[in-house]
């Protein structure tokens, strides 16, 4: 997980979750098209393959009266759970971590049966389950005695540049008072 | 600023400044002291025994690497708001 590229990954993989994790888990039925129009019933097909199943997640389907929006908002989940610098296996891990630990039915379940169908077995669902529950009991801790960060200088800072731009100039140094 | 005053290493009895070592090279990192949190967990050694156990067991490489669980405490230290 060197440099930040991963890290940038994953940030932008849980915003994404849990985006689609409050409209699921809201009481939006009402929402939901009887007759999604054709526009949207071309990205449920696009949603349906690429989670290999027959139904749209309903995170979806509560937004799909704007096909413009239900497009977009889909583009956007489908680059952050594809495979990049992070595999989409380890995607759904953190994306099961991330609903777990903020209580969304949908997401808990979405994603643990994502995970599955990626191939994590019963172990590596215990050892997410695990990493987030130790952490949920330590990120309390930590804030209940407000402990200040002292691990943060252990890994060094990445300094390529932003995606497809160029390195920053090297600092100079200020001249020196005579 | 803490809410507590976090004891240095060497205010604490001798079989658990052992564990700070272990703990040191859990982190493979010379930490002038040992984490903040490591040093709260050692107050209660019954509670810090289990918890750390289950900690380690739960961080060890399995069917997911050190480093992709490291991920999931990031992201879920995240989500919880937890700066430390």
């Amino acid at each position: 997980m060197a440099g930040d590229a991963p890290w940038y990954e994953a940030a932008l993989l849980v915003g994404v979750t849990n985006a689609l994790n409050v409209v699921a888990d809201s009481p939006l039925e009402s929402l939901e098209p009887a007759s999604p129009s054709a526009e949207a019933q071309t990205v449920f097909t696009e949603i349906r393959a690429f989670y290999d199943r027959a139904d749209v997640p309903v995170a979806f389907r509560r937004v799909a009266s704007d096909p413009g929006y239900l497009a977009d908002l889909w583009g956007a989940a489908r680059r952050v759970f594809t495979d990049n610098t992070l595999t989409r296996r380890h995607k759904e891990a953190l994306a099961f971590a991330v609903s777990v630990t903020t209580r969304s039915e949908f997401g808990t379940a979405f994603h643990l049966a994502e995970m599955r169908r990626l191939g994590v077995g019963e172990r590596g669902v215990m050892e997410v389950l695990g990493v987030t529950q130790m952490f949920s009991s330590y990120t309390k801790i930590a804030d209940t005695l407000q402990l200040e960060p002292d691990m943060d200088h252990i890994a060094a800072a990445d300094p390529s540049p932003a995606p497809g731009g160029t390195p920053p100039p090297p600092r100079t140094r200020p001249p020196e008072a005579p | 600023m803490p809410t507590v005053r976090l004891r240095d290493a060497g205010e604490y009895p001798e079989p658990i400044q052992k564990l700070f070592e272990v703990a040191k090279a859990w982190f493979k990192y010379d930490f002038a002291q040992p984490p903040a949190m490591s040093r709260v967990m050692a107050w209660d050694p019954e509670l810090g025994a289990f918890h750390g156990r289950a900690m380690k067991r739960a961080m060890t490489p399995g069917e997911f690497s050190r480093a992709e669980k490291e991920m999931v405490a990031a992201v879920v230290s995240g989500v919880n708001a937890c700066a430390y």
